[in-house]
């Protein structure tokens, strides 16, 4: 082999190394970023929770947990649609769910709750003269703490609180590793770009990396939704089954997003190749 | 020399092809084995977090219920006769083979209670959740069905299905009618009690016991840390046979 030969195989190694490298780079600031959207968003979490029905449906199912309390408290249930239609559920779940990523300590508001419910418990027995003797102050309080634990347990979302401290972690050093990314794959794609003498060779390697980065970021929901893991996931109720289904699904359009622009990219850059490459051979 | 400039562009070609698909494998691959703790974690707790298989519900197996005089008995009778559910009689059965019972599931219709001296006329669920109490009574889980010659638990709201205990009385007959047989027992004992009292109801017992309970005191607005236990025996019905 001839010295040019030797150093066009070592130069070739070298770039489609630092393809590689672009490609990798590529899949790690998608991943990132799809993480910032919608993990690390209050945002993606309250619009997942609007556009899933879950105010509506959480209501539905507190009222008919607290229908169930109150068949054992002597409560009917018209009493409790008119007071679970009273709670604004979207601010209670807004100010839950900031709580989280503001890292405030005060996660669910039951003093407020409980005062509510006292009020419309005594306003029944007013309106339907009831006896004091049969609506005895103690077992009344007994009902509320019970009615508030209902409440608090539909408010909460199952293991929220055991990630909300990875959330407030590492939302800082996520946006310091996006932006460092970010720097690293335009560092590499202008080695690629500036130390390469021909011009088709500088998309073709452009090309290569960003197909890796399209494949790679690809993979990542074909896995998942040939798994068809998502459907099969174990929640208790109806509201959070939705909310969790349409999260995921969600969150994995990200990563079709993402796939979407790098084979965009990939697309372009091979079109220019073959627009430099055609010209260099003089066609 | 135009072959060896072709196959040129068509290696050129695949490249774009066979590299990108190469390194993908190689960055999923070094994503994977430097994730993989965390992976393997995850995968442990997918077990608990995910069904493996998609679940199924059949809105028709909440009631087994088929009593068993309309099912053997009665049907042989002229069926034009209007019947209150204590004139029909019970077909004799002193044994049921404990093969031939088909143990319940949680949330299903296994009979109804009737009481007739309390107005308690009710279905009888197993299980003595929302869905049972809701509609009717439940009898625990972790009691044993009547027959077996064990302690036989059953629950129910104090403003619904149980309101009747206000009037219950010792000597009043207690009529279980389940899809295997028809038990009667009698009120022996009614007394008032904490909710967390286990001195209550004892499931050790080897004679067949029945244990209604609701809350106490009735028609009043409240959730109450009393009970009111009504405690009856067996007079009559088939026994399951465990040896057989």
């Amino acid at each position: 082999m001839s010295d040019s030969g030797k150093r066009f195989n070592f130069k070739s190694v070298v770039y489609g190394f630092l393809s590689f490298i672009l490609g990798f780079l590529l899949f790690l600031l998608s991943v990132c970023l799809v993480l910032k959207f919608t993990f690390f968003s209050k945002d993606f979490m309250l619009e997942s929770m609007a556009n899933s029905g879950y105010y509506e449906m959480t209501k539905d199912e507190l009222c008919d947990e607290l229908q169930d309390l109150g068949h054992a408290s002597g409560l009917p249930d018209e009493f409790f649609d008119d007071f679970v239609r009273g709670l604004d559920m979207v601010e209670i779940e807004r100010t839950y769910i900031s709580a989280f990523y503001t890292g405030s300590s005060e996660l669910v508001d039951t003093d407020k709750f409980k005062q509510s419910l006292i009020d419309a418990v005594n306003v029944y027995i007013d309106e339907n003269n009831i006896d004091n003797k049969k609506a005895d102050e103690n077992s009344i309080l007994h009902f509320v703490n019970e009615a508030s634990s209902i409440y608090v347990k539909t408010v909460k979302i199952p293991f929220f609180e055991v990630l909300a401290k990875y959330i407030k972690n590492v939302d800082t050093p996520l946006t310091v590793a996006v932006i460092g990314i970010a720097a690293a794959v335009l560092a590499v794609a202008a080695i690629i770009f500036f130390t390469n003498r021909y011009k088709h060779r500088r998309y073709r390697y452009l090309t290569y990396g960003l197909g890796a980065g399209f494949l790679s970021v690809a993979v990542v929901p074909i896995v998942v939704y040939s798994s068809g893991i998502i459907p099969k996931i174990n929640l208790a109720t109806r509201s959070l089954y939705n909310l969790f289904v349409g999260y995921f699904n969600s969150l994995f359009m990200y990563f079709w997003i993402f796939a979407g622009i790098l084979l965009f990219l990939s697309v372009i850059g091979f079109v220019v190749y073959r627009q430099k490459y055609l010209k260099a051979i003089g066609r | 020399m135009k072959k060896g400039r072709s196959s040129k562009h068509l290696a050129d070609g695949l490249n774009f092809i066979i590299l990108p698909v190469v390194f993908c494998v190689l960055i999923l691959f070094l994503s994977l084995g430097a994730l993989y703790p965390c992976f393997k974690e995850f995968s442990e707790m997918s077990r608990s977090y995910f069904n493996s298989e998609d679940i199924s519900i059949d809105p028709d197996c909440h009631d087994i219920f088929v009593p068993v005089e309309e099912s053997s008995a009665v049907k042989e009778e002229s069926v034009h006769e209007e019947k209150t559910v204590l004139d029909i009689k019970p077909k004799e059965q002193k044994n049921i083979p404990l093969s031939s019972v088909t143990y319940p599931y949680y949330g299903q219709r296994l009979g109804e209670v009737i009481i007739e001296d309390c107005q308690i006329y009710t279905a009888l669920y197993f299980g003595d959740g929302n869905y049972e109490l809701n509609n009717g009574v439940g009898m625990y889980s972790g009691g044993y069905i009547p027959g077996y010659g064990k302690t036989v638990m059953i629950a129910g709201h104090n403003n619904t299905a149980f309101n009747g205990f206000k009037y219950a009385q010792k000597g009043q007959k207690v009529i279980i009618r389940t899809y295997y047989g028809t038990y009667t027992y009698e009120i022996t004992d009614i007394q008032v009690k904490q909710s967390t009292d286990s001195s209550a109801y004892d499931f050790s017992l080897n004679y067949e016991n029945l244990i209604m309970y609701t809350c106490y005191p009735f028609d009043e607005l409240n959730l109450t840390p009393y009970r009111c236990f009504v405690y009856a025996k067996l007079i009559s019905g088939p026994v399951i046979d465990k040896n057989n």
